[in-house]
């Protein structure tokens, strides 16, 4: 399929790209990285509605220079939006501080997208619900009246945190940098800002149209990862069909400190469950304080506590439970 | 328009006793048909029975030539492992497929599509659509030419015409548009506004049975069911006692090809000629499936299939409506037609291999005879009048010795994806359906599968028309893949095997019988041309899908006329202009039909070559003064030298004998007196989470009765993509549809989930040789044999690993995870 016509504009400075945005605001205008899904499926696939206009302009951040490579200082690691999957992956000081978000990002599509697609991208991305991507279901997510999963094929749809619309988010980064206490660096016509990845992500409550704080004027410009806590045990574990281009059924970012053989503090994030990356605090908490590795089959159960599963995707939750707790161990080191 | 409805032929008794002489006549030419007898032999199998003589040189004896080479022990071409001749072409992508070509002035064409699984089209407004730029024709009900209006494609209700009043399926063509490029097609589709009224839909095969179901068309049948078989009958059923009976409810969902290439064509007129490059397993089909709907005489038609199809499994065998619609185009607007499908409309406007339904029940003695067995096959085959169940039978009559038998079929139609061949329709689901049946016989007896099934074989031929078996090599098949697999050593009680914490080990292995691959009365021609320099050209319509039929041409063309295979050569395309019709690369028939073509033509070559021989050497005996009257039968050939029997000193090469351009030519009638069957056994270990669900397969061997193997490398590559084919479709694919409103839920490559390259399995292929009377060089097909037996091994070895029986195709998590559960 082919898709309709549209401006491209290379921007070479964030400044360029944020005129641009301001001059097209009456128009449909996204700003695109790699483009992988944003090109080639949202648009490619007519993916629209009243709520979600196909883009008539598109502002290339890939072309500022600036904004692509990874800088790593004492205190963090930042990473530029456009840079590549890849680069994150391959990076040396990534793969030594936070192996957690090399893991996640290796675990992503297949080589041929982690080339192109960037970090910004792929926080960013549209969710990979079938009505939602269904040029013919004129869904809640496109400005339309209706969700069709509630009544219809659920078994991928959300177990945690779904209402009025039941889409898991699909970015493996934004679960691993959740669990990274990262943050998000936004520019816009207001200037610069940071907002926490504990804050970035928005569910169906505050816009049914949008996953993330961004507004129509503001994008992503870089991440920021602060060090983890010295003798911090992390693992990142991702189920899926296929082992190639295929998102999270159920993901799971786990980084935490001990005291002994004990929970001191720590970050279990799931993916592939919840509208918004779901940090899994009921199961933290039932673990701060207690020995880890006796304690994790019953804190991992209590994801039961806060999951709602639909008709068809119960099995998630088992899942969900499975893996925190195989993620933890794995994290200890088996 | 006098034109017989093949499909209905098939299904409808009344329709098929009322045809006269003519039609059957009609009938023997219809591409249709000719699919139905490759494909789907079991469909026919009834009609035949009863009619089957008033076709044309029907025939049940011995067939004309062939044979004679057979006796050979050694052969200097076949049985070598050659790499296809097209190789370098597709891997450095220097091959032409069709989706390259171009033409200069070419317009683009996209369809708009009924987003309703079932209504009346009440109007259709392309006022918007026309005043875009570069929008050249929308044709659609409206506008579409007088003449055109009665065409239509496969049997009567529910009808699909070029642009149908009444829709039945989501995808159905309303309207098309030409344009100067995609993107402005594209466009134009969605700027048509259509005035739909929804009609009811029956879009569950389950419920489609029920009588409360609303009808869509006369029928005397419930619901939307288009047809149910007479029950078949052997022994005495009813009556029959077992010591133990086991019941299974297999199923499996509908599954498309995910052909590399999607389809396309380009389409052009030279005067009054229609000229088309598309991809297709058939171009003689094509081209008079498209004689037929455009009422043009079959040499008007010319179409090419360049050699290079990103495969097929099937669904290539025919032309859709688009193919007619781009005809019209073209004529109407005067350009080229450049045609690409889309992914969505490859996945959803095409065929599908069927879902079923299989209700068993196998009744076994405690000493592991089998007693009696009734089998009851449901099969969806979507918005169409078509027939899919009853092929399930064929392994059910004939693997296993069931004294009393009795098979029930009930197709049913839906308004959702169409049944047809992918690599095979109904086959995999019969093989499902009854060894994870005899498994389940085999546990509840307490006896080794594997002695089951050998204790049970048939291996004389069908117990009911008593046509023999060829050389069956099922035996072989399944004893190799047991031992390649380990079965003595491996096979252990169910879940008693953990490998790692909550991981399960399992063995399981299924056997599989189909009437694939004889190439059965189909057509078998050919050409094979010897130049004056001593070179060979091949000259056959045999179409090449990616599958090296056409190196396979040239080995057996080399083999029977005696020439080595650098000797040879033939076009990679198929131009119905220049080549005579040998049928389809389909019903895994092709190195049967198409091979039969050159074996027979390079046979008479051979023969004309021989007597060319016979007279040079009596020539020669002459200018030394000895006066000799030879023959052919004192002359040979091999290795492209024509030699003296009796003195192989006395020899000259081909280019010496053959003086000018000679051509041979086949003539051959099929062999009908056999029973003829593809046999194979395959044997699969797996791990099997039982935290997620996952399923591992860590073995898997693969045991084929090729009859012959003409290139072995071909033939271990055509049963490794089977297997990859057949893993996907037990672990992860089923093309789905929202139940409320019918609309593709997972028409593309991301949610339809074939398997990756780090997910397939590699199959241990084994040859297994049992060379079969009708077979060329005894060569029985192979193209769809190794897609059967995955899922019901696959089945069984997560039995073996986890005691829970999941026999509902795929086997996603979600159910491994609720079996274990209980």
């Amino acid at each position: 399929m082919s898709m309709r016509g549209f401006e491209l504009y290379d921007a070479t400075t964030v400044q360029e790209a944020v005129d641009l945005l301001k001059k097209n605001a009456k128009r449909p205008t996204k700003v695109v990285g790699g483009g992988s899904d944003l090109v080639g499926g949202v648009m490619k696939d007519w993916v629209q509605g009243k709520g979600m206009p196909i883009p008539e302009v598109l502002i290339d951040i890939t072309t500022i220079k600036d904004l692509a490579g990874i800088s790593a200082a004492s205190d963090s690691i930042t990473i530029g939006a456009t840079t590549t999957l890849s680069d994150i992956v391959d990076h040396k000081d990534v793969k030594q501080r936070i192996p957690l978000l090399s893991d996640a990002a290796a675990s992503i599509a297949s080589p041929l997208i982690r080339n192109f697609g960037t970090v910004g991208g792929n926080l960013n991305q549209r969710p990979r619900c079938w009505f939602f991507r269904g040029e013919d279901f004129n869904c809640y997510k496109k400005g339309g009246d209706f969700c069709f999963s509630v009544t219809g094929d659920n078994r991928y749809h959300a177990i945690i945190g779904g209402e009025l619309c039941y889409i898991v988010h699909p970015s493996d980064t934004a679960t691993a940098l959740l669990a990274l206490n990262a943050s998000a660096k936004i520019v816009g016509a207001g200037g610069e800002k940071t907002v926490a990845f504990d804050k970035y992500f928005t569910g169906p409550r505050v816009d049914v149209l949008r996953e993330n704080v961004l507004k129509p004027d503001e994008f992503l410009t870089q991440v920021v990862i602060p060090n983890p806590a010295a003798g911090s045990k992390m693992a990142w574990t991702k189920l899926k069909d296929r082992q190639v281009y295929d998102f999270a059924l159920v993901s799971v970012a786990a980084i935490f400190t001990l005291d002994g053989t004990k929970w001191k503090d720590g970050r279990i994030v799931l993916g592939g469950v919840s509208p918004v990356p779901y940090r899994a605090e009921v199961v933290e908490n039932a673990l701060k304080g207690q020995d880890v590795k006796g304690a994790i089959k019953s804190a991992a159960a209590q994801i039961r506590t806060v999951a709602r599963p639909m008709s068809m995707n119960a099995y998630k939750v088992d899942l969900a439970q499975g893996l925190i707790e195989r993620t933890v161990l794995a994290a200890l080191g088996g | 328009m006098a034109r017989i409805e093949a499909m209905r032929v098939a299904l409808d008794a009344e329709y098929a006793a009322a045809l006269t002489d003519a039609d059957w006549r009609d009938l023997s030419q219809d591409p249709e048909w000719a699919q139905m007898v490759a494909e789907q032999p079991e469909l026919i199998s009834g009609v035949l029975a009863t009619h089957g003589h008033k076709l044309p040189g029907a025939d049940d004896g011995a067939g004309t030539g062939g044979g004679e080479l057979l006796a050979a022990t050694t052969y200097k071409v076949i049985g070598s492992d050659i790499a296809r001749m097209q190789g370098m072409g597709i891997v450095t992508g220097r091959a032409e497929y069709t989706e390259h070509m171009t033409m200069p002035g070419m317009l683009f064409a996209r369809t708009l599509r009924s987003s309703y699984p079932h209504a009346k089209i009440l109007n259709v407004d392309t006022s918007k659509a026309e005043k875009i730029p570069g929008v050249h024709l929308i044709l659609h009900r409206g506008n579409l030419p007088a003449a055109y209006k009665d065409v239509k494609l496969g049997a009567a209700d529910p009808t699909r015409f070029l642009f149908s009043e009444e829709v039945f399926e989501v995808g159905a063509p309303i309207a098309v548009v030409a344009a100067e490029t995609e993107h402005i097609a594209d466009d134009a589709v969605r700027q048509i506004d259509v005035k739909y009224q929804p009609l009811p839909a029956s879009l569950d095969m389950i419920a489609g049975m029920k009588s409360s179901t609303p009808k869509q068309f006369t029928t005397k049948y419930d619901g939307t069911i288009v047809s149910e078989d007479p029950p078949f009958i052997r022994g005495d059923p009813e009556n029959a006692h077992a010591d133990t009976t086991v019941h299974v409810v297999a199923a499996k969902s509908t599954e498309q090809h995910v052909a590399l290439e999607l389809t396309n064509s380009l389409t052009w007129w030279d005067s009054d000629r229609l000229n088309m490059t598309y991809t297709s397993q058939w171009a003689h089909g094509v081209r008079n499936s498209l004689a037929d709907a455009l009422k043009l005489p079959q040499n008007k038609v010319h179409v090419i299939q360049p050699g290079y199809v990103g495969s097929g499994y099937g669904y290539r065998s025919g032309i859709d409506l688009q193919e007619v619609h781009a005809a019209i185009l073209s004529q109407m607007t005067g350009r080229p037609i450049k045609w690409n499908y889309t992914r969505y409309e490859d996945f959803v406007t095409r065929t599908h291999r069927p879902q079923f339904q299989d209700d068993m029940t196998l009744g076994v003695n405690k000493d592991g005879t089998i007693v009696s067995g009734h089998f009851i096959v449901v099969a969806n085959v979507g918005a169409q009048r078509a027939g899919a169940a009853d092929g399930s039978w064929f392994n059910m009559q004939e693997l296993y010795k069931i004294p009393n038998l009795k098979l029930e079929a009930i197709d049913v139609m839906t308004n959702s994806y169409k049944s047809g061949p992918y690599r095979c329709v109904s086959h995999p689901n019969g093989t499902l359906a009854l060894e994870t049946t005899m498994e389940r016989a085999a546990y509840a007896i307490g006896m080794d599968p594997v002695e089951f099934r050998l204790k049970n074989l048939n291996e004389v031929g069908d117990p009911d028309t008593k046509k023999p078996f060829s050389n069956p090599g099922i035996r072989d098949c399944i004893t190799q893949a047991a031992q390649a697999i380990g079965w003595k050593q491996n096979w252990h009680a169910p879940k008693t095997k953990q490998v790692r914490p909550g991981v399960y080990h399992g063995i399981g292995l299924a056997a599989h019988a189909c009437s694939h691959g004889a190439g059965n009365d189909n057509a078998a021609s050919g050409q094979v041309i010897v130049n004056p320099d001593g070179t060979v050209q091949c000259i056959s319509a045999a179409n090449d899908i990616g599958d090296g039929q056409r190196t396979t041409m040239m080995m057996i063309a080399a083999e029977a006329l005696g020439v080595p295979l650098t000797a040879m050569s033939i076009t990679p395309y198929v131009d119905t202009d220049l080549t005579t019709d040998t049928s389809g690369t389909f019903g895994s028939q092709q190195t049967n039909t198409g091979g039969r073509g050159m074996h027979e033509a390079a046979l008479d070559a051979r023969k004309q070559i021989l007597d060319l021989g016979a007279a040079k050497f009596t020539a020669d005996a002459k200018k030394q003064g000895q006066t000799v009257t030879l023959t052919a039968a004192d002359v040979d050939l091999q290795d492209g030298v024509v030699f003296l029997k009796s003195d192989p000193s006395k020899k000259h090469p081909l280019k010496d004998v053959v003086g000018k351009p000679l051509v041979g030519v086949a003539r051959y009638r099929p062999d009908n007196r056999w029973t003829r069957v593809a046999w194979a056994a395959h044997a699969v270990e797996v791990e099997v989470d039982t935290v997620t669900g996952s399923i591992q397969i860590t073995k898997y061997v693969a045991a084929h009765d090729v009859g012959k193997a003409i290139n072995p490398f071909a033939a271990r590559q055509q049963i490794e993509g089977g297997v990859v084919m057949a893993a996907g479709a037990v672990l992860t694919e089923q093309l789905l549809i929202d139940s409320a409103t019918g609309l593709p839920l997972n028409p593309n490559l991301l949610d339809y989930k074939p398997l990756s390259i780090k997910d397939a399995p590699l199959a241990q292929a084994i040859l297994v040789e049992h060379p079969k009377d009708y077979g060329v060089f005894g060569v029985h097909g192979l193209g769809e044999p190794p897609m059967s037996p995955g899922a019901p091994a696959i089945s069984n070895a997560v039995y073996n690993a986890i005691g829970v029986w999941i026999t509902e195709m795929p086997i996603t998590r979600d159910k491994v995870l609720a079996g274990l559960k209980g």
